[in-house]
Order: C-alpha cells, then structure tokens, then sequence
C-alpha cells in the first residue's frame, strides 16, 4: 500500500509520539504558551470565584447590609474586567502560537521538500504533497493552542471549584460533583461514537468531490455514451451513504448534548434537595451557599463537554500530525555521502561515463541494462528513439535526480555518489520538456540560472537565444509580470526564457529535453534558433538532449539511438544514415512528420514569417 | 429577503418538519426557563417570611404540594427540576434530530440534484463555466446551505426563543428587573453585526494570502526539477518564507480582531448581568424585591445574553450561506439538454438497431457565439454503411462537424439529416445510443476496465464474450490480459495509469461493443502506431454494411479506402473524392499523401 493510500483519514491510529514535531515548533514559542496557559487559568479561577461572589451579595443583600453591599458590587464589576482581560489575552496568544506554529512546520516541510530526490515526487501527487503543506498544517496548529488552553482553562476550573466547594462545605461538595462521572462516561461512549460518524463523513465528502470532478471531466464522454443515468445512479450511492452517516453523527449530538444539560441540571437539583434541608435545619449552609452550589453544580458540565471534545480534535487530526511528522523525518535518499570530497581542481568538467548502469522507477522493472557511455567536454550528445526506451531516464541520471540501482556514474573517474551534490548541481543546466516558470518578473525568471547575474548579463542571454525581441515587446518588457507558472507567456515563450535562463547559467554539463511537438508556431522557429545558438555556444561543455526536431539532431556530435534501454545505435548523422538501420526508419518518419506540419500549417507559417521579421528587428543592435 | 425564500422553495417537503423542530425548540425553551423558577418559588416561599411571595411563587410551590409539605419533602423540588430539565432535553433532542434530518435531506437531493442538471448541460454551457467552479459551487455552497439550516437558522430561532419566553415571566415577577435585563440587548446587537460585517475585508485577505502561498507551492512542486537542477532551495525557502509568513499575519490579524471581539462583547454580555445583580440587590435591600425573584433574574440573564451576543453574528453569516444558495439557483436555472430536445409528436426517435446510419449535411454552418465562422456551408451524404474520411490542418472544422452531428451544437445555417429526418427533430439521448464515439482525447472512468468498456450499455447487457470481441478488434484485448487483473483492473486515478495508445484503443472497444450504427473515430488512432492502426482499421471493416463510419485523421492510410473524402480548410471543404480521385488531382490531399509515402528515392535524397 503506498503512504498515499495509508494516509487515509479513516484509517488513522491515536499515538502522541506523532504530534511530537508539533508540539516541539509550539512550545517554541514560549511566552504566549506561558500567556495561553496563564490566561485559561486565570479565566477559570473566575469563573470559580464568581458563583461565590453572587451568593456574598445575596447573603449580604438579605441582611439588608448596604454598607457591605457596595464594595462587593464593585468587586464583582471589577472581576468582569478582568475576565474579558483574560479573553482578549487567551485569544491573543492562542492566535501567536497558532499561526506561528502553522508557519514554522510549513517552512520546515517547505524545507525539506527541496531536499527530497525527484523519485519521492514521483510517487506522490503535487495535490496531494500540496495538501500537506496547506490543510494538514493548519488543521494541526490550529487545534493545538485551543487544546492547551482548554486543558489548563479545564484543570483550572476543575480543581478550582472542588477546592472552593469542599473547603465551603464538604457534604454538598459531594452532592454537586455525584454527576460527574457520568458526565465523563457519557462524554467518552459518544465521542467515541461521533468521531467514527465524522470520520466516514468525511471520506464520502472527499469520494463525492470525486466524483463531481470525474462528471465534469468526462462530460462529453458521457453525452456520447448516453449513461447520464447509470452515472447518476453511481452518484446517488455516494451520497445515500453520506446521507447515513451523516445523519448517525447528527442523532448523536442530539442525544449527547441534551445529556449533558440533563446531568447538570440533575446536579443542581441534588445540591437544592439536600442543601435545602440543611440551611432549614440550620446547619451552617447559608442561603447564599446554596445558591453559589447550585451555579457550581452546573458548570461541570462545560469542562467535561469541553475536555471530550477538544480530545477529539486531536484524534481528528491525528492523520494530519502523522502525515505532516513523517514527512519531516523523511531522509534525502540523494545526499552526499559521508566521505564526499570536493574535487580539488577548479577546471571544467572533463568527462562524464555511465559504467554498466542499471536502473528503473520500479523494483523488477528495468528500464537500462548495462548502460555504458563516455562523453567528453565540448560532445553534444543526442537522444533518439521510441518513447518509454529510456532516453529521459539517461538524461535524469546525468543531472542526479536518480541514483543507479547497478554499476555506476564517474564524473572525471570519480562516483558521483562520492562528490557533494551541491558541487554537482552547481555546474548542472536544464532545460526540461516543459518550460518552468515562477511567478515573477522575466528577468528575475532569466536570473534563476545565476543569481549574481546583472540586467546586461540578462539581456545579453535573452539576446543570444532571441528572446529579447519578444520580451521588449511585451508590456513592461523584462519587467513584465508572467504569472503563475508563466501563464501569461505562450508554452514558446516560456520555452525561450528558459533557454536564457540555460545560457545564462553557462553549466559545465547541459541536459535538455526538447519539448515533442509544434508548440506554437509562431514562435517555433525562434526557438528552435534558441536552442542551436545553446548549443553551438556549447565548446566547454557536455550536452545531453533528448531530441526531436531533425536540426538539433543533425547538429550533435554524437548520435544514440536508445531502444528498450540499450543504445541501438550510435555514430554520427552520416554514418548512420548510411547504416540505413533503426535511424533512418526514424529519421525519415520524423522528416515525413516536420514536413506534414509545415503543410498543414501553411497559413500560421505566413504569420509566423511576419512575427519572425518583427522580433528580427530587436536584434540589429546586438552586434 | 429573496435568498429566504429560495432556500424555502429548496427545503419543499420539509416544511411541516421545519415547523415542528420549531415547536419542539419552543417546549425546550420553555422548559429550561422553568427550571430556575422551582428554585425561585423555593426560596421565596420555604424561605422567606411567606407573606412577600410573589403569586407565581405561590403557584410553582402549590404544585409542588405547598411551601410546608415541601419543607419535609425538598426531594419534589428537585424531582420537578430533573423532569423539566428531561422535557427540555427531549426538546432539543427532538428539535436537533428534526432539523438536521431536514437539512441533511435537503442537501442530499441538492446534490444528487445538481450532479444529473450539471452532467445534462449542453457542451457550449459547460465550455463557459471554469469546472473548479462548479465543483465549488456542488461541494461548499451545498454544505454551507446544509450548515445554515441545520445549525445556523435552528440557532437564530434557539436565540430569539430564549429572548422571547422569559419576557413574560420575567415581566410578571418585576417589571422593573425585566427592563433592567434586557438594555444592553439592542447595543449588542448592533454592535455584533456592524463589527462582523466589518471584518469581511479581513477574511478575503486571509483567503487571498492562503491562495498565494498555495499557489506558490504549487508551483514549486511542478517545477522541483528546475529548482533542484539549478540548486535554488535556499532561493525557494526564502520565497516560500515570503508567502507564508503573509498568510500567518494575515492569520493572525483575524485572531486579533477577534479577541478584541470577544472581550468587547464579553464586556457589554457582563455590564448587563452586572446591571441586573447589582439593581436588583439594591432592590432586595430596599425591600421591594424578593429573594426567589432575584435568584430568578441573575439566573435567567446569564440564559439568554450569551445566545443573543451571537445574533449578530449569525445575521451576517446567514447572509453569507443565501449567497451561497444564489449561486446554486444560477447553474439550476440554466437549461438542460433535455430540456432543448424536441418532445411528443415533435420527436422522431431513431432505430436502436439495423443497417448503418444514412447521414446527410446541406450547407451546414456554424460559429460560436460572436465568434467567426467555424465551417462555412459543409454539404455531404453518407448511404448506410458506407466511410467518410475527414482531413486537414488542425482547427479547421473537422470535430466541428462531429460535434454537430451528436448535437453538441447545433447548425447556425443548413440542415443536416439522419435516415431522413431532421437531426432537429431527432432527441439528443437517441442519436447518441445509437453512435459510437470516440473522441480526441477519450476520457476513461475511474472504474475497471471491463466496465470502462460496458460504459455505454444497459447492465448486464454485454457478456464476456461480446467484451472481449469489441477488445480484440480494438486491438486492446491482449494487452488488457497481460495486466495482473486483466479485466478486472482499475483505471484512472486510483488504478493504473494507461498510455495514450492503450486508452485510445479501450475507447475503440467501449465504442464498439455497443454495436452502434454510426461510428464516429475523431482522430482517435493518433497514439496507436501505425502498424496496429492498420489491424484495427482491417478489423472495422469487416462490420462494414451494419456500419456508417466517420474517420477524421491526420494518417491518410486510414481513409484511403473510405466511400469520400472531404479535405476540410477554414472551415471549408476545399476538395471531394475518392482516394483515388484525390490522388490524381494536385493540392493538401496529394501533397499530404506524397509526404507520408515518400518514395524511396526520395529518401535516398534527403541531405545524407
């Protein structure tokens, strides 16, 4: 079962060890963790002390004291202030610690995502890996301050008002707390209860969201099937479930909450019953007292109604604790290795050799066997060959996002295992099969290959890859806004910011992944001059492309046609043309196929010529 | 105003429930004022001098045997206190259980509701709306409907309940008191709803910085390879601090602004108990109050200030949740498919079964809304039985023209007919069960694949062996037995991931095996290679008289035997004819031809 799928909400098992990592961010910030446990306590002890006061002012008020009657009015007043003092600091603190906590277990998950080798992501949704970071740390740091404060808030209260009745009188003291326990046990039989309904809620809310997303996806499939009402009969189970438990939740609460009330009230009448007899009798029960016992006896109810409920909180969110504590304690399966030793030279990279490697995503599916391959500085090295043969799987462990599961990878004869990662990275260039952009301006998405770069070094690159006519055109040129994701450029656009981005870098070893098909056409062929200008200004360098259009390959030094992870072939373009083997089957299909697209585009290509001319134009001054 | 009565329209049927959560809420209010009045008549009457008790004292004490029965037997009391007490919980039992169940109903018929209208919209209705939309809309405003009517509308009612029936009793045992209990009322009020109304701007801001920081990670995700390539974690982490910590002060500015909220509120909930103590013992002292009624006031104000602090601000949610009900009624208003299609003697329902389909178009035109010309006067006619091949560039018209055959759209000009019938005349559902498609990119259930195939078929009516006969021409039977459940295993998201090829030719089979009379391949074989394009092509035509068929295509080996070819530009047909025919003639069609059929020599050409 993958974490994906164990991570289930329904399934999940109470342990605190989990909430571990949480609770060490929250206790962090120690003064409003002192402010929160402080100010629960506070509030609580008057919230004890108030039923006390009330029953002095009646008994002072029967004995027609108005002399005593005013200063304990003016305590009485005095104790509000001071409670909504302790309300406005609870809240306060509740909301610093949780915020807090919920930003600093971001940031470490944040952290420790970027550390992560791209064989965790593989695995894993973005939305769901996405999740993690949103709902689970929210919903974690947001029920934790309220669970400390109402476990200080609730002892408070708690002890409080035992001490406060049993030093008044010890008898009645027993009569208001005989509901108690079975508030208690109630409280714990139906939680118990209300959690499995909520839990089952829940999962059907999230199967039927689903399910919503699944109708409207496969809308049109759907017309054409004429299945509306097989699909809706689907649907109406899902939600006849969710009706069921819903409704089990729902009569529970119902049964649960007028429980309670019923206990506190039963109390109440239990201190009036025996109270009463005693202050006719005489028995050095006040009036007052009694009246402070009753108030007493019922509000026990709200500390153990508040207790059951906060406890699960925490047993709700205990998937989400678990999820967010596993992920932190995940360790990169890519990192330097303790021996790792900085290569002592500062010359470029020489050579890159794949020794006999294997690998594969999964255990027992390879997808190269005994790969061997040498390339040297200043190679441009080419890709060919039929999807799923494993030429991005090459081009993946060149960069080091996968380790090989046999032989191994030598950077100038040493393991790549046994370099800092770091070192390695830092002479690494990509240029995936789709552009990555971040929100941001161009220029700050050009400067993502080096950051000490200035606006020239940027323009120059732009520049050289023929970005920087499209770029000047756009509203606020390089500082123009491109969105999330770069939305707001074309895929040919965002393709060529980054080539830039590559240019600019200027790595001792390039990978690329030349994107599969016509993008846009308008500017296909400004890229398609970007990536040979990246290319040809490749002397000093090892480049790996995974290529498809015939230009990119006729241009590489070497040529490997890669089928079913082995290399097939390999030589230069001539050479093997003149082989007439798997190549030429390929090179003709791919000739056919740039040629039919020329053809059925011939109008966008007349277009084309026109957008050509006018980004031209940006580029006379570059001389 | 108007939301009320929307969701009053959406609630029919459970109007007579609604009414009596509203009479059980009434008992169980009233039973929970009662309590403290035992405790009251008590003390005025058992303990007090006995002269000064109030009537209602006097009565409550009655009922319970008289002040000097009680005396000896306080148990009553307390008995009638637990018997009120059980009333009222019963109550609010009965009234919570009501209420959801309406709600928890309502929702579900609003759901089951809105997912058949959503799934009958026409195409070009659902193209306009963003689909994160209308999930939203299905999944939170139908919740947030469902919370309003099971908490939010039985709280209003709980709260001006609680309001309401004390007044009486209160009213009677001192009037000066009962006035004194409730000054601070309309302040509060005011006060809530002003204050919540005022923290709407915050609530957006937090939602925004949410959004930002969600998207940021986002889109760090999807791009950790570029990230990690171009070792940028310490750049990202800086970023991503950026995002976060905008959100935890927007967080925290709410949390802010409700603490100032709630100890305000607090403090006007305590200036009115205080008020009421301290009038009230100064009355006692003065001697014009008794001390039954005064236990009464202080008990009773404590009832119902707290619910009534929320009255404000459950007016401004309440707003929030009628929106959310709007928003349901726009999409329900918007018209279905169903609703469109011809009815009664209008109809003309097609055959389920017999030969191919006879398909005619006669000048068909179409544009979108406000949008140029999508075909431009298309004319044709297919006999039963016979292939009509569709080429040409990308976005010229060729789906277009599929779709208005299935009637996703309908003609701006033209006619087109089936077996002799206007297509306009023929319901949407008939043309469809009677055609197989499979669309550009055909979409798979998440569901096993034997029933991704029977998709399209009444239960139970395709056996295993018509399954694996539809699969096999499909090509796809043999790859669908090498996986580890063959048949049986899961597609989609849960289940195993399907290359394109593999999920073209599994939409090949659910076409097929509904044995339809018009089957309709837009460019469904562009991920199947062309050797097993060639069997499954082979395999089709075999079937050929109880079929009609329609190929749009990029290959021009797929159509080289159809009956006629249209070679389709902007929307025009720019050429007509038989392979054969469009061979010969010079133009898109030879010229395309030429390149997929390069010669040889020709190879032997190229810049070797």
């Amino acid at each position: 079962m993958s974490e994906v799928e164990r991570h289930d909400d329904s399934r999940a098992r109470f342990s605190l060890r989990v909430w571990r990592p949480v609770l060490a961010r929250a206790l962090a910030h120690r003064g409003a963790v002192a402010g929160l446990i402080g100010s629960g306590m506070f509030v609580a002890a008057i919230e004890t002390a108030l039923p006390l006061i009330v029953g002095r002012i009646v008994d002072e008020a029967r004995a027609g004291e108005r002399a005593e009657l005013a200063p304990v009015l003016a305590v009485y007043a005095a104790v509000f202030i001071l409670f909504a003092g302790g309300v406005w600091l609870f809240i306060e603190c509740a909301g610093r610690v949780s915020t807090r906590t919920a930003d600093r277990l971001r940031r470490d998950c944040f952290a420790r995502l970027q550390t992560l080798e791209p064989a965790y992501f593989d695995a894993r949704p973005t939305g769901w890996l996405v999740s993690r970071l949103t709902s689970d740390c929210s919903k974690v740091s947001g029920i934790l301050p309220w669970a400390m404060l109402d476990f200080a808030w609730c002892s408070a209260i708690i002890v409080g008002v035992v001490t406060a009745m049993f030093w008044t009188n010890g008898r009645l003291a027993l009569w208001a707390l005989a509901a108690v326990p079975a508030m208690a046990l109630a409280s714990a039989v139906f939680q118990r209860f209300l959690i499995r309904a909520g839990r089952e809620a829940r999962r059907l809310s999230s199967a039927m969201t689903a399910s919503y997303g699944e109708m409207l996806l496969g809308a049109r499939t759907t017309k054409t099937l004429a299945r509306e009402e097989a699909n809706l009969a689907e649907f109406q189970q899902l939600s006849g479930e969710m009706n069921l438990w819903a409704m089990r939740g729902a009569v529970l609460s119902s049964v649960y909450m007028p429980l309670m009330a019923m206990l506190a009230a039963t109390a109440g009448a239990l201190v009036l019953w025996h109270g009463a007899g005693w202050v006719l009798a005489d028995e050095k029960v006040s009036l007052g007292t009694l009246i402070a016992f009753m108030q007493f006896a019922a509000l026990f109810a709200q500390p153990v109604q508040e207790l059951a409920q906060r406890f699960a909180d925490i047993l709700n969110a205990s998937s989400a604790a678990e999820r967010i504590a596993s992920l932190l304690a995940t360790e990169p399966a890519i990192a330097d290795a303790p021996g790792a030793q900085q290569p002592q030279r500062q010359a470029p990279i020489e050579e890159l050799r794949f020794e006999s490697v294997d690998f594969g995503y999964r255990e027992g599916v390879p997808v190269l066997e005994g790969f061997t391959l040498t390339a040297r500085r200043g190679q441009t090295i080419a890709l060919v060959g039929s999807t799923g043969g494993g030429k991005t799987t090459i081009v993946s462990l060149a960069a080091r996002f996968y380790e090989p599961r046999g032989g191994r990878i030598a950077v100038d004869g040493t393991d790549l295992r046994d370099v800092p990662l770091a070192w390695f990275t830092g002479r690494i260039g990509l240029v995936p099969q789709v552009a990555h952009l971040f929100a941001g301006t161009v220029r700050e998405n050009i400067r993502y290959g080096r950051l000490d770069a200035t606006d020239g070094d940027i323009e120059r690159a732009a520049r050289r890859v023929k970005a920087h006519g499209f770029i000047e055109a756009l509203e606020k040129g390089y500082d123009t806004e491109v969105g999330e994701g770069g939305e707001r450029l074309s895929t040919g656009q965002r393709q060529l910011v980054a080539l830039a981005r590559a240019v600019l870098r200027d790595p001792q070893i390039l990978v690329m992944d030349e994107a599969t098909s016509s993008i846009d056409t308008a500017t296909e062929r400004l890229v398609q001059e970007g990536v040979d200008e990246l290319l040809r200004g490749g002397g000093g360098r090892i480049s790996f492309v995974v290529a498809h259009r015939l230009s990119t390959i006729r241009r590489a030094d070497l040529i490997l046609v890669i089928e079913k992870g082995r290399i097939a072939e390999q030589g230069s373009h001539a050479e093997l043309l003149a082989r007439r083997g798997r190549y030429w089957e390929l090179y003709t299909n791919q000739f056919a196929a740039d040629r039919e697209r020329e053809v059925l585009h011939l109008k966008d290509a007349a277009a084309e010529a026109t957008v050509a001319s006018l980004v031209g134009d940006g580029e006379g001054d570059d001389a | 105003m108007a939301g009320l009565r929307a969701v009053w329209r959406l609630a029919a049927g459970e109007h007579w429930t609604l009414v009596a959560a509203v009479a059980a809420l009434f008992v169980s209010a009233l039973c929970l004022y009662l309590v403290p009045l035992i405790p009251q008549s008590v003390f005025d009457a058992v303990f007090g001098d006995g002269s000064a008790a109030s009537a209602i004292s006097l009565r409550v004490t009655g009922w319970l045997g008289g002040a000097d029965a009680l005396r000896g037997a306080m148990w009553r009391a307390a008995a009638a206190m637990v018997a009120l007490a059980a009333l009222a919980g019963v109550g609010v039992h009965v009234k919570t259980r009501l209420a959801a169940g309406a709600a928890e109903r309502v929702a579900r018929r609003m759901r089951d509701r809105m997912y058949d209208h959503v799934q009958r919209l026409p195409a070009s209705t659902l193209d306009r709306i963003p689909s994160g939309d209308i999930v939203q809309r299905c999944t939170s405003d139908i919740e947030s409907m469902r919370n309003w009517l099971a908490n939010q509308a039985p709280e209003i009612g709980r709260s001006v309940l609680m309001l309401l029936i004390p007044l009486p009793i209160m009213v009677a045992l001192d009037w000066r008191m009962a006035l004194a209990s409730i000054v601070c009322i309309p302040v509060m009020l005011v006060y809530t709803a002003v204050y919540f109304r005022r923290m709407g701007p915050h609530f957006g801001a937090k939602e925004a910085a949410e959004a930002r920081m969600t998207a940021n990670v986002q889109e760090n995700l999807t791009g950790i390879r570029t990230v990690r390539a171009f070792g940028r974690a310490d750049f990202e982490n800086a970023r991503f601090a950026g995002t976060s910590g905008a959100f935890r002060d927007a967080d925290a500015r709410l949390f802010r602004l409700f603490a100032n909220f709630w100890a305000s509120s607090d403090l006007l909930c305590f200036a009115q108990q205080v008020i009421v103590v301290a009038l009230g013992a100064w009355l006692l002292v003065q001697g014009t109050l008794e001390l039954g009624a005064y236990f009464y006031f202080i008990t009773v104000v404590g009832m119902f200030i707290w619910p009534v602090r929320m009255l404000g601000r459950m007016a401004v949610e309440s707003g929030k949740a009628l929106a959310a009900v709007a928003r349901l009624e726009e999409i329900l208003e918007k018209q279905e498919e169903r609703d469109l299609d011809p009815a009664g003697r209008d109809a003309v329902a097609l055959a389920r079964d017999g030969a191919g389909l006879a398909v005619r178009f006669d000048g068909v035109s179409f544009a979108h809304p406000g949008g140029p010309k999508v075909l431009d006067g298309v004319s044709f006619e297919l006999a039963a039985g016979q292939t009509l091949g569709l080429v040409g560039p990308s976005g010229a018209g060729k789906t277009t023209i599929v779709q208005l055959l299935l009637r996703f759209h309908e003609p701006a000009e033209g006619a087109i007919t089936v077996d002799g019938a206007p297509l306009a005349r023929v319901p949407r559902a008939s043309i469809r069960s009677v055609t197989g498609t499979v669309l550009q990119q055909p979409f798979l259930y998440s569901k096993r694949l034997r029933d991704n195939i029977v998709a399209g078929m009444e239960a139970g009516a395709a056996d295993d062996a018509r399954i694996a006969a539809a699969a096999g021409t499909a090509c796809i039977h043999e790859a669908i037995l090498a996986f580890p459940e063959g048949y049986a295993t899961m597609v989609g998201e849960k289940g195993l991931t399907l290359s394109g090829g593999q999920r073209q030719r599994v939409a090949i089979a659910r076409a097929l095996v509904r044995e339809p009379r018009l089957l309709i391949l837009d460019d469904a074989l562009s991920a199947v290679d062309a050797h097993t394009e060639a069997s499954i092509l082979a395999a089709l035509r075999a079937r050929a008289a109880r079929q009609t068929r329609i190929i749009v295509t990029h290959r021009l080996s797929a159509v080289v035997d159809a009956d006629l070819i249209l070679v389709i530009d902007g929307g025009r047909v720019i050429q007509r004819g038989t392979h054969a025919e469009l061979a010969q003639q010079p133009g898109l069609y030879r010229t395309l031809w030429e390149i997929q059929h390069l010669s040889d020599a020709e190879l032997e050409s190229l810049d070797v």
